[in-house]
């Protein structure tokens, strides 16, 4: 079964994403935990598309005015958990080192989300009841 | 090991995205990277200068306001001021296209004011000049970042 693997594999990006950042966090050189409030931003990353999922009604339009609006804030979200360790950097709160590993870690566990988007909810007969 | 190179085609791979169908898409996105780059702009000067001397709190203003031009035209949709959607709206078309007219307006407004902020108030009285620089690229990115959520998409495929 394709989704076993699927998702055994995205899960194991997920996992080295996290080790990527718990590393910014917990090498000897950095000890900051500041980088891990990403995590909010990994949370709340899918829920704009979640919501606009639900609320359009799925006719056969290819697009649709809120879809846009969900993906414009999700790109919001993705931008931030840039721009949180850079400007924690640039302040000196930690070590640029750091910043390159959350940097790493964000990649990461963004293309994981992006993974689960594209083999878990492509069709469009993607619903709550598969879970 | 020979003949390795044989697969590679040019031109024809299997990830032919139809980019007519992505476009609404591709302008969100990149709308939402221009917009969001402005403020996290703004927010690393403020970080980095929370002195009032060296930049004032004022300032701030000028991003405010184009946020909220930029909410004030993308929240009219093109048919809406062309006239050719269905429902009228509680102003009608006259409404949308001042609406409209005002918002753009902010949105020039701000980024003028940010021109001016970034020389009448950093680089005439020779201060650091780097939080007038970030206010002039945070108004610079969300203006952008405007047109491309409100041109960037057609509305043809709403329907």
């Amino acid at each position: 079964m394709a989704g076993i693997k699927a998702l055994v594999g995205l899960s194991f990006s997920g996992a080295i994403g996290l080790t990527f950042l718990l590393l910014s966090c917990a090498l000897e050189d950095y000890q900051k935990y500041w980088p891990l409030f990403v995590l909010i931003f990994y949370v709340l990353s899918p829920i704009p598309i979640f919501i606009a999922r639900r609320v359009s009604d799925d006719t056969d339009a290819s697009s649709s005015a809120c879809r846009e609006l969900a993906y414009f804030l999700t790109t919001g979200i993705v931008v931030s958990a840039f721009g949180l360790p850079i400007v924690l950097a640039h302040t000196t709160i930690i070590k640029w080192g750091a910043c390159g590993l959350v940097l790493t870690g964000n990649a990461v566990i963004f293309l994981t989300i992006l993974g689960f988007f594209i083999v878990f909810g492509g069709g469009d007969d993607f619903s709550w009841e598969q879970w | 090991m020979s003949g390795f190179l044989d697969g590679i085609r040019c031109g024809d791979c299997e990830c032919n995205v139809d980019w007519g169908e992505r476009r609404n898409t591709i302008a969100s996105v990149a709308a939402g990277v221009l917009f969001f780059t402005g403020w996290w702009i703004i927010i690393d000067a403020a970080v980095k200068y929370p002195d009032e001397g060296q930049f004032h709190h004022a300032y701030h203003t000028c991003g405010v306001i184009a946020t909220l031009a930029f909410l004030m035209i993308n929240a009219v949709s093109n048919g809406q001021v062309r006239g050719d959607s269905y429902s009228e709206g509680c102003l009608g078309q006259t409404g949308a296209r001042v609406w409209l007219f005002i918002g753009f307006m902010l949105a020039f407004g701000s980024l003028i004011a940010s021109m001016w902020i970034l020389f009448g108030g950093f680089v005439v009285p020779k201060k650091p000049v780097y939080p007038g620089i970030a206010i002039f690229f945070q108004n610079a990115f969300i203006f952008f970042g405007g047109l491309v959520f409100k041109f960037g998409r057609t509305e043809d495929l709403w329907q």
